[in-house]
């Protein structure tokens, strides 16, 4: 599988090229074009189980994930029967960056609403983000990725990857991923509640460890407060 | 005439210089600056045919029931244009040798050398919720193009299968029908892919990296409900 991210940072999609056999897992309602010797199937996004009532969990999962994730219920997986070429993108804008997971790697939090596509390697596990999740106004789950593969990230804005040797702080809002060596603590920017709301910052997350974070530079909550007034 | 488009794809403009004679045609509302001597007439819609036409215009095509002539009374005149949304643009010159479709919201300009009728698609178009209306473009020159988002250009010869929301223009070397995305109808549902379009033929096809309607319904969840 070969792959071109073009247009970036505003308006990136991602181009693939698909030898026969091969297949990818992507984000419902990502395609933009496909050649026709791709063929696609749907699933419930609740990652791969095994069980007896392994369709109910599925349907549990991708419930929550559709209503407190901000994605969508059902995962696309495209099947090359013959040589082709795909193009996906996210709805938003912004730009999409690739990470190549293997099994030596500390497997990827992401943000569930960055998640774009996934080689067949690849298993992105709903993760519950505790009580830490509830304060962090971006969903109280992230999806935990891990297995062998490449991984498409996209975001709001133009990404940026940080390593983080010691010590970072990052704004909720502006979280796409980070690596799960990394210990985080969410709290208010600036000191008490005067802090919390005069900064304008709200909420941040402050990283320890090392491990690699990935930022976007715009924020959607914060483009749609300042648009909301405007309606 | 000389058009050049700068700042791709995000925030495009369209920079048209004109001497003397010279004029062009946009739609309402995409002028941002002129400078040398230009005379601005507005006029009903670009297609020639009366009212009946322009109204059909009007409601299926999505552009605006009026479009601006900028005609230039000396050399070396200038007009910058921009559409309303953030994205691309592109200027595909159109021939004797073919035409061009384009997506009704996606003309921002044409000199009067070119010609543009409506053209509506058929019922499959009201089941896409895209909306098949296309402009169909011939004669000869420069036609501006715009897209929310990047614009790719795509040199067909064969076949390519394309999410509607997503196509800009085509040329009309190339043919379409219109399909499900999966076999059955409950999986192009739960797919978020609806109907598609299989394109067959040779010619070239304009898509664009994003999608209006998808990209209001991701972002409107983020926002307030509006009181009434």
């Amino acid at each position: 599988m070969r792959h071109r991210i073009e247009y970036g940072p505003a308006f990136a999609w991602l181009r693939l090229r698909l030898n026969a056999g091969e297949s990818i897992d992507t984000e419902a309602g990502s395609m933009i074009a496909r050649t026709p010797s791709i063929g696609m199937t749907t699933r419930l996004n609740a990652g791969r189980s095994v069980g007896v009532l392994s369709w109910l969990w599925s349907l549990i999962v991708a419930l929550s994930r559709k209503f407190l994730g901000g994605e969508t219920m059902f995962i696309n997986t495209f099947t090359a029967q013959d040589d082709g070429e795909l193009a996906l993108a996210p709805a938003l804008g912004g730009d999409i960056v690739r990470r190549r997971l293997t099994p030596n790697l500390p497997p990827l939090i992401v943000q569930t609403g960055s998640y774009l596509a996934s080689a067949p390697g690849v298993s992105a596990e709903l993760m519950w983000s505790g009580l830490r999740g509830l304060l962090s106004r971006e969903g109280l789950f992230f999806l935990r990725c891990t297995g062998e593969g490449d991984l498409f990230i996209c975001a709001h804005g133009g990404i940026t990857e940080i390593e983080c040797r010691g010590g970072y702080v990052v704004d909720t809002g502006h979280i796409v991923a980070f690596e799960a060596s990394l210990d985080y603590e969410i709290g208010a920017a600036g000191s008490g509640i005067k802090g919390l709301v005069a900064s304008g910052e709200g909420l941040v997350c402050t990283f320890s460890g090392v491990g690699r974070i990935w930022i976007q530079s715009r924020n959607i909550q914060a483009f749609a407060t300042w648009l909301n007034p405007n309606l | 005439m000389h058009i050049d488009v700068r700042h791709r794809p995000a925030e495009s403009v369209a920079h048209v210089k004109m001497n003397a004679g010279e004029s062009i045609r946009a739609e309402s509302g995409a002028m941002l600056a002129m400078v040398g001597g230009i005379k601005v007439e507005t006029n009903g819609p670009a297609s020639s045919g009366g009212l009946l036409k322009s109204l059909k215009r009007k409601v299926l095509g999505a552009e605006s029931f009026f479009t601006n002539t900028f005609k230039a009374t000396d050399n070396d005149a200038a007009v910058w244009l921009a559409p309303r949304l953030p994205g691309d643009m592109v200027v595909h010159e159109v021939n004797s040798s073919h035409e061009l479709m384009v997506q009704g919201g996606s003309f921002v300009a044409a000199p009067m050398s070119v010609s543009i009728d409506t053209r509506f698609e058929g019922l499959g178009g009201l089941f896409s919720g895209e909306g098949l209306f296309f402009l169909k473009i011939h004669g000869h020159g420069p036609v501006v193009l715009n897209a929310f988002g990047a614009i790719d250009a795509i040199d067909l010869d064969g076949e390519l299968i394309v999410d509607t929301g997503h196509l800009v223009a085509f040329t009309s070397g190339v043919g379409y029908t219109v399909q499900k995305a999966a076999d059955d109808w409950l999986t192009s549902l739960l797919s978020g892919e609806g109907l598609v379009l299989h394109l067959k033929g040779k010619g070239r096809v304009y898509l664009q990296t994003r999608n209006p309607d998808e990209y209001g319904k991701a972002a409107g969840r983020h926002l307030a409900p509006i009181e009434h």
